[in-house]
């Protein structure tokens, strides 16, 4: 069976600082993680691959756009990714996901097919959630969004997602694109030995991070943005919370009222 | 100037030994992990008179000049500042506060229990907001008939765990004011306990004044009052916890000192060792330097003189020593030192204390440039 | 002269960081607070590699070299200092003496599963009368046939109440010194005859184990003597300089924290209406403290890079040791200052931390010894001999 992840990168939000009243965000350490729900996809297809030793899997994992460096990808490799591909072009590559897409469907066909796609069902700091269907479409596969847990095995996936307040099972025939919510799993840590070797380039890994351009795959001339980007603002302003004073069972009763308020009902 | 003590100063500073070499040394250890207030030592230090040290005899006070009470928390500190703090809390915050700012009523009322051990003062001035910027309080007194209402929350409050009477600081109409609240007054709860890094016997604890009614009799002064109260008892305690700071000092070179004696590493003492030496005369020199610095500061506090600076210099100077004696002999016990079962590590976190409670270095620091800055016509704020 | 971390170090620091604040921090205080060793994430590390960061991969290390491994004593001295003593007992001391000094089949037997994290490893010398004098350890080994009996009682032992493989230093020529007389043993822990003593009842690091370990003719096989017999104690001293680099960079991460905590608490916390960054001297206690971190960094990892690049540096690794451990309990106190009477509760982390710092300037070499390494090896450059 061979697993694509599709991932991406976005800035650690530690790093940044959002000051709505100078109406900027300040990046005070720029260092970048792994998408978190693309980690999750990344999880979830190390677990399948587990499940289905001794026969195996192979973990591919590719970029969700092309990124100016490689680092998520062995990071993937490191965490037990079998390969990577890391996307370049030589000029800027203008594609939204609905480009993108195309360029990572080419990139299976490429690989010589895949079972199934898995990524994250939505981005830490553009809130998309478009790649994968979108990849769906392209590729002309099956697409079951917002897992909480996937199980696959020859030929078919069972997925475990939320609808209302239930939980509801959605079971596909493989090949498949499978979105995966953050905070579905507990991703597991990189492998050590992993980790030093594929950034160093030695041993077996040598050769796990691959560079294909882009162009090899699709005419980039051809992919024109269905989105224009216009500028950014930050949300209206609401109010946030109610402050209480007082002496302590007063406070006390005005968070109890407050509380019994904004109940969900 | 006169250096020496009087006969009687000598007398008692044997006494207080005594007792503590017999009821406080064995149980220091106890009360440290264990946590516990040390409620046998107070019952036994009440026998003694120690409870009501500085009042006069006719509240049944043992009539100490500061100098010798000053001694006292000395001595004690020696064997268990937690011990030594407690008794300090009762006495110089709230005791003498109450004799200097209090009615013949009130002392009488109040005083003759306190030295009798029935009752324990706490001192309730900090709030969560008001830290070492006492005028922030707001805690407020609100007038009611014959009464006066008050409402607000006490943090490290000195003693809460086993006070019988607060001395509660609040806003009043007039400005701050000063109120002695028995324990049982309705609307008074003693809350949540500070698990603390040392002094781990003393207590300190989150007050909680929720329409609590008190008399207006319970009043120490005029309205507007307060602050002078607090001034003069954060003062007066300054010098008590310098004077525990020297004790605790003296103690850990003296546990540093036999421990080096004893020690034979590379064939000989390591007394023998001049960096070993270097540590130990440094340590002494330090603890001299604050002897007469505390005796000084009681003497001025029994001549009735302004306090305000020299208070802080011995505060500021007492907690600095404190900590790099017992850091410097907790080095040299070396691994020893680091060991529970044996008292430096106990000491170590204890006198840390010294450089927060009380109001932090920077604060006093703050205070005694004021001063000097005043005699060169310039007004310093903090 | 190219400061920048490699990729791989990069890429190392940012995994292990991840790990040390979400299985590490988590657990810190509780483990103070219960003086329990956290076997659950010593587990985790051994999983991950990081039990054998500096070891060659042919070992099952991870191969990322000393500065490697001073980044890991960094990130988890940043959370948990107990948790980076255990490690720092179990890498840098216990697994190193057979990776610096072990033949062929005992690198294979025994540091292999030491750097897979199967096993944990002590190292163990010192005595109640042997403390800063290493060398007057009386454990006594008497060679029977072709195995050796020891018996001796060791005291202030990291690790050695629950290692599988613990190195033992024991006196085998008592006519001899340290040049000649001692001999290391690879010692397999559940062999008849080693038993664990008392637990002490520390101040601090109370997440780890300071036990006494008692041989009682202990029988252990003559291949398991590390080393040649009589250069046991020449051995340890070159184990030692690399624990004492590390114990340094585990001492910069303390500091690294005490720093962030004082600078976020002086963001927040306000006195007489302004917050403390705006106070003088709260701006003079951060701006020295992140100086002396900075040094602390440079010097340590300047050292790490010397001991890859295999260059002289005991009295450097000494250096690191001494300064850092001073820097860390200067830092510390500073942040225990700055937070005031909720730096003096156990509600924080710092009087946890306050606790902690304080065995760095006195275990794997007191202060005082470093001093004195230091000052006999800038003499001894100059043709002067010093006796200590």
């Amino acid at each position: 069976m061979r697993i694509l992840v599709i991932m991406g990168r976005v800035l650690d939000p530690g790093g940044i600082a959002v000051n709505r009243r100078r109406g900027r965000i300040f990046v005070n350490r720029e260092e970048y993680v792994m998408q978190p729900a693309d980690r999750c996809a990344l999880e979830a297809a190390l677990r399948i691959k587990d499940g289905l030793q001794p026969r195996g899997a192979e973990v591919v994992a590719l970029p969700r756009s092309v990124l100016p460096d490689d680092d998520v990808l062995r990071l993937a490799v490191a965490t037990g990714a079998d390969r990577a591909i890391h996307l370049t072009s030589e000029g800027t590559v203008e594609a939204d996901d609905a480009g993108i897409a195309q360029v990572l469907a080419a990139a299976a066909e490429r690989l010589g097919g895949a079972d199934l796609v898995l990524t994250g069902a939505t981005t830490l700091d553009t809130g998309q959630a478009q790649l994968g269907p979108r990849l769906a479409e392209a590729l002309g596969w099956p697409q079951i969004l917002s897992a909480l847990h996937v199980e696959a095995s020859d030929g078919h996936v069972a997925v475990i997602l939320k609808q209302g307040k239930q939980y509801v099972t959605v079971e596909a025939d493989l090949p498949a694109v499978v979105t995966v919510l953050p905070d579905a799993l507990k991703p597991r840590y990189p492998d050590g030995v992993r980790l030093i070797n594929v950034y160093k380039r030695i041993g077996e890994l040598a050769a796990a991070v691959e560079q294909w351009d882009v162009a090899d795959l699709v005419d980039v001339e051809a992919l024109t943005p269905l989105l224009e980007k216009r500028g950014q603002d930050f949300p209206p302003e609401r109010e946030r919370g109610v402050r209480v004073t007082g002496a302590p069972r007063e406070m006390a009763q005005a968070l109890a009222d407050a509380l019994r308020q904004w109940a969900p009902s | 100037m006169e250096f020496t003590f009087s006969e009687e100063q000598q007398m008692f500073r044997a006494m207080f030994r005594d007792f503590c070499a017999k009821e406080v040394a064995p149980k220091a250890e106890e009360i440290d992990h264990e946590e516990k207030p040390p409620l046998d030592i107070l019952r036994k230090a009440a026998n003694q008179g120690f409870l009501g040290a500085t009042l006069p005899e006719e509240y049944f006070g043992a009539e100490l000049d500061y100098l010798s009470y000053v001694m006292l928390i000395e001595t004690l500190a020696g064997e268990c500042m937690s011990t030594a703090a407690t008794l300090a809390t009762h006495v110089s915050l709230v005791a003498m506060s109450i004799l200097e700012h209090g009615s013949d009523a009130q002392r009488e009322e109040w005083l003759p229990l306190m030295a009798a051990g029935e009752m324990m003062g706490a001192f309730a001035l900090t709030e969560p907001d008001a830290g070492s910027n006492a005028a922030a309080l707001q805690t407020h007194a609100t007038p009611d008939g014959d009464d006066v209402i008050l409402d607000g929350v006490k943090t490290w409050v000195a003693n809460g765990e086993i006070a019988g009477l607060f001395l509660v600081f609040a806003q009043g109409a007039e400005g701050i004011e000063a109120f002695v609240v028995p324990r049982d007054a309705p609307g008074l709860a003693v809350g949540y306990r500070e698990p603390t890094l040392g002094l781990r016997g003393a207590t300190f604890n989150t007050l909680y004044l929720e329409g609590c009614r008190v008399p207006v009799a319970n009043r120490l002064g005029a309205p507007g009052e307060g602050w002078a109260v607090a001034q003069g008892a954060q003062d007066r305690m300054a010098v008590a916890l310098a004077a525990a700071g020297l004790g605790v000092s003296e103690a850990a070179v003296e546990v540093g000192a036999q421990f080096a004696s004893e020690r034979v590493q590379f064939g000989v003492s390591i007394a023998k060792k001049q960096a070993i030496q270097s540590y130990v005369a440094g340590a002494f020199t330090e603890a001299e330097a604050l002897r007469y610095l505390v005796y000084h500061a009681a003497w001025l506090v029994d001549q009735g003189e302004d306090l305000s600076v020299d208070a802080a210099v011995v505060k500021t100077f007492g907690a600095q020593t404190a900590h790099n004696v017992t850091n410097r002999m907790l080095q040299v016990l070396g691994g020893y030192g680091y060991m529970e079962d044996y008292p430096m590590a106990r000491k170590y976190r204890d006198a840390r204390a010294l450089g927060i409670i009380g109001g932090p270095t920077e604060l006093h620091e703050v205070r005694i440039a004021q001063r000097i800055f005043a005699e060169q016509d310039l007004e310093i704020a903090p | 002269m190219d400061f920048t971390f490699s990729p791989e170090h990069v890429a190392l620091r940012r995994m292990i960081r991840e790990f040390a604040e979400n299985e590490v921090a988590p657990i810190a205080a509780e483990i103070d607070r219960e003086g329990r060793v956290p076997f659950e994430t010593l587990k985790m590390m051994g999983e991950m590699g990081l039990l054998g960061v500096c070891f060659p991969q042919e070992y099952g290390g991870m191969d990322a070299g000393e500065t490697g491994y001073c980044i890991l004593m960094e990130e988890l001295g940043r959370v948990c200092t107990s948790t980076a003593t255990n490690v720092g007992a179990h890498i840098g001391i216990g697994a190193m003496s057979i990776y610096l000094d072990g033949t062929e089949e005992q690198k294979q037997k025994y540091l292999t599963p030491l750097a897979r994290g199967e096993k944990i490893a002590a190292f163990v010398l010192t005595e109640a009368d042997a403390g800063s004098d290493a060398a007057a350890i009386r454990t006594r080994a008497v060679r029977e046939g072709d195995s050796w009996i020891l018996d001796g009682t060791k005291t202030f032992n990291t690790n050695g109440s629950f290692a599988e493989i613990v190195t033992v230093l024991a006196v085998t020529d008592p006519t001899l010194g340290a040049r000649g007389g001692i001999t290391a043993f690879i010692v397999e822990s559940d062999t008849p005859g080693f038993e664990v003593g008392t637990h002490e009842n520390k101040m601090g690091i109370r997440g780890s184990s300071t036990a006494e370990l008692i041989f009682d003719g202990m029988r252990v096989p003559h291949e398991n003597v590390l080393g040649k017999v009589g250069e046991g104690f020449v051995s340890f001293m070159k184990t030692l300089d690399m624990g004492r680099l590390t114990l340094g960079a585990a001492c910069l991460g303390g500091a690294q924290a005490a720093l962030d905590w004082s600078i976020e608490w002086a963001k927040t916390r306000k006195q007489f209406g302004v917050e403390l960054a705006h106070k003088q001297s709260v701006q003079w206690m951060i701006a020295d403290m992140a100086t002396e971190v900075e040094a602390l960094r440079s010097l340590v990892y300047r050292v790490a890079w010397m001991v890859d690049t295999d260059q002289p540096f005991t009295q450097l690794a000494a250096m690191c040791k001494m300064y850092g451990s001073e820097v860390a309990s200067r830092a510390i106190d500073t942040a225990l200052q700055i937070h005031g009477g909720l730096g003096y509760t156990r509600d924080f982390p710092i009087e946890r931390a306050f606790r902690d710092a304080r065995i760095a300037e006195i275990f794997e070499g007191t202060n005082e010894i470093q001093r004195i390494v230091i000052a006999s090896n800038i003499f001894r450059q100059h043709g002067v001999r010093i006796r200590p």
